[in-house]
């Protein structure tokens, strides 16, 4: 089910992914105020285990691509990548969901700010500013979550 | 018959010519070179086709004439002094063009300032004090690149085209810092010596060098580092926008820099000593800018969230933006090709914390293992 039409998938999984970026079209306009972006994107969620699985969004233009789940994240050649336990995720996508988009202290730049309880890393730090430079594009598409009623989006 | 350097004898005859575009035939233009649009349009790396796309490292001339064109011998030189490609290059300039343009805002348009609601007294005096001081600095990204605009080969357009969009894009944050300062009732706070202090050596750098590292890389990589904190230390929706607006844009000034200084430091790598010496002398003044009341109590105070929290917490409300921004710093400089860790010029302090803090002392190591025995 894809976003807009009243169930989100559960998080984290390529579908939620994908119904984040069939958002895009419907959001055209803002996306293109915005302006464009190049950046390819990986998410990075930790269970309690230390094990990670890995999403990749390629910001293309103005458009956006979901790669889906990723099995090994280096074939992907992240520019950056968006690192956190998979609490602080799905905290962060319930925040969306309940407010139609994250509060102050729940946007992607605002838990990553001290490296915890999420962090940006990159081998090189133009990758890494990369994230600051399309801070907009990535809150925007991520707040498409909370354009669909809340259901299944807080798992 | 000369006038400025045209030849207008040459024009008299002209007259007589049929108009035939025949003067053309001699060209060396590359007729039949057709750029191709990628998916965002006709973008700068799209027209860089056939020798359109090269470059000169040493241009043969000082002339405003297009790179490609056909010049006469007759053309004035410009007086222009930077004439090295690598001393204003970068391999990502033309990508971060195309992208200022692209992602322009407006401070009129694109803030919700119907939304400014009334603060806490000493939240608006911490936030129009934090303004005043973004308003007092942004103005010399735009003043720098401007000063040294007209200084550079035309065969490098588009990173003087690049430098146009930084202008543009520091105007629109003194426009917004400003606005903001007088949207809510409080007005501006306290200008201070030592904030005008470190201007004053990034417009008067002798060299466009030491004022790009001073400004694309140190100042503006610290600028970065507390417009993304500004989104958390935000008292409101209005100002959250507008950091996270100008974090964009400065992400973009501070990518430049670190790779203008790669490229640099790569086709001379016996600059690194003199790039050293511009940032231990900037690094020192920041240290002193930093530590400054007018600029870290506001911050301190929004972080905390009250006057008596920033009372209670110190400078621990901002550690962790402190130790973030440092880092970052250093990693941009390590990709540029500048190790700074081993000779760092900030305070001990303020780089506590960060991966160029001083190893502790023999004394001291020892008295941390007594306290954990
Ligand atoms: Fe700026
Ligand atoms: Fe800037």
């Amino acid at each position: 089910m894809s976003a807009g039409t009243g169930l989100l998938p559960d998080f984290p999984s390529s579908a939620w992914f994908d119904a984040l970026v069939g958002d895009v079209d419907r959001r055209r306009k803002e996306y293109e105020r915005l302006g464009f972006a190049d950046c390819r994107f990986a998410v990075e969620v930790v269970d309690d285990r230390g094990t990670c699985r890995w999403f990749g969004l390629v910001l293309d233009g103005y458009d956006i691509i979901s790669e889906g789940e990723l099995d090994r994240l280096e074939p992907f050649a992240p520019d950056v990548v968006l690192s956190g336990p998979h609490a602080a995720w799905t905290e962060m996508v319930a925040n969306i969901v309940r407010h139609g988009g994250a509060d102050r202290a729940h946007t992607l730049n605002a838990l990553s700010i001290a490296g915890f309880p999420l962090s940006a890393r990159s081998p090189d730090p133009v990758g890494r500013d990369k994230f600051y430079r399309y801070a907009e594009t990535l809150q925007t598409l991520f707040d498409s979550a909370g354009r669909a009623v809340p259901v299944a989006g807080g798992h | 018959m000369e006038d400025g350097g045209a030849n207008l004898d040459e024009r008299d005859a002209g007259r007589d010519r049929p108009l035939d575009l025949g003067w053309l035939r001699e060209s060396r233009a590359e007729w039949g070179v057709k750029a191709t649009p990628s998916r965002i349009g006709l973008t700068l790396k799209d027209i860089a086709v056939g020798s359109y796309g090269d470059i000169p490292d040493h241009p043969p001339r000082r002339t405003m004439a297009p790179r490609g064109s056909d010049i006469p011998d007759q053309v004035p030189d410009m007086g222009y002094t930077i004439n090295d490609k690598a001393e204003v290059w970068s391999d990502n300039v033309m990508e971060l063009y195309e992208e200022a343009v692209s992602r322009q805002w407006s401070a009129t348009r694109d803030i919700p300032w119907g939304e400014l609601a009334p603060l806490d007294p000493d939240l608006e005096h911490a936030m129009c004090q934090l303004a005043t001081v973004l308003s007092e600095v942004e103005m010399v990204a735009a003043d720098f690149p401007a000063k040294w605009l007209w200084r550079i080969n035309h065969d490098f357009v588009e990173a003087k085209m690049f430098l146009c969009t930084q202008a543009m894009d520091e105007a629109r944050h003194t426009e917004v810092f400003r606005k903001r300062a007088l949207a809510n009732g409080g007005g501006m706070g306290r200008a201070t010596a030592i904030v005008e202090q470190f201007l004053k050596v990034i417009l008067d750098a002798q060299s466009y060098d030491e004022g790009s590292a001073l400004m694309h890389l140190l100042g503006e990589g610290l600028v970065l580092s507390l417009f993304r904190a500004g989104e958390t230390i935000a008292p409101s929706e209005v100002e959250k926008r507008i950091f996270r607006l100008c974090m964009q844009d400065e992400a973009r000034h501070v990518s430049y820099g670190t790779m203008h200084l790669r490229y640099r430091l790569q086709r001379d790598p016996s600059l690194a000593e003199d790039f050293h010496s511009y940032l231990d002398r900037g690094e020192e003044l920041i240290g002193v800018l930093l530590s400054t009341p007018e600029v870290a109590e506001p911050a301190t105070i929004l972080a905390a969230g009250s006057l008596e929290a920033a009372s209670e917490l110190g400078s621990a409300a901002t550690d962790v933006l402190r130790v973030q921004s440092i880092e970052e710093y250093l990693q941009r400089c390590d990709r540029a090709g500048l190790d700074r860790r081993g000779r760092i010029r900030l305070p001990d302090d303020m780089i506590a914390g960060t991966s160029a803090a001083p190893p502790p002392t023999p004394a001291v190591a020892a008295d941390v293992v007594g306290a954990r025995t």
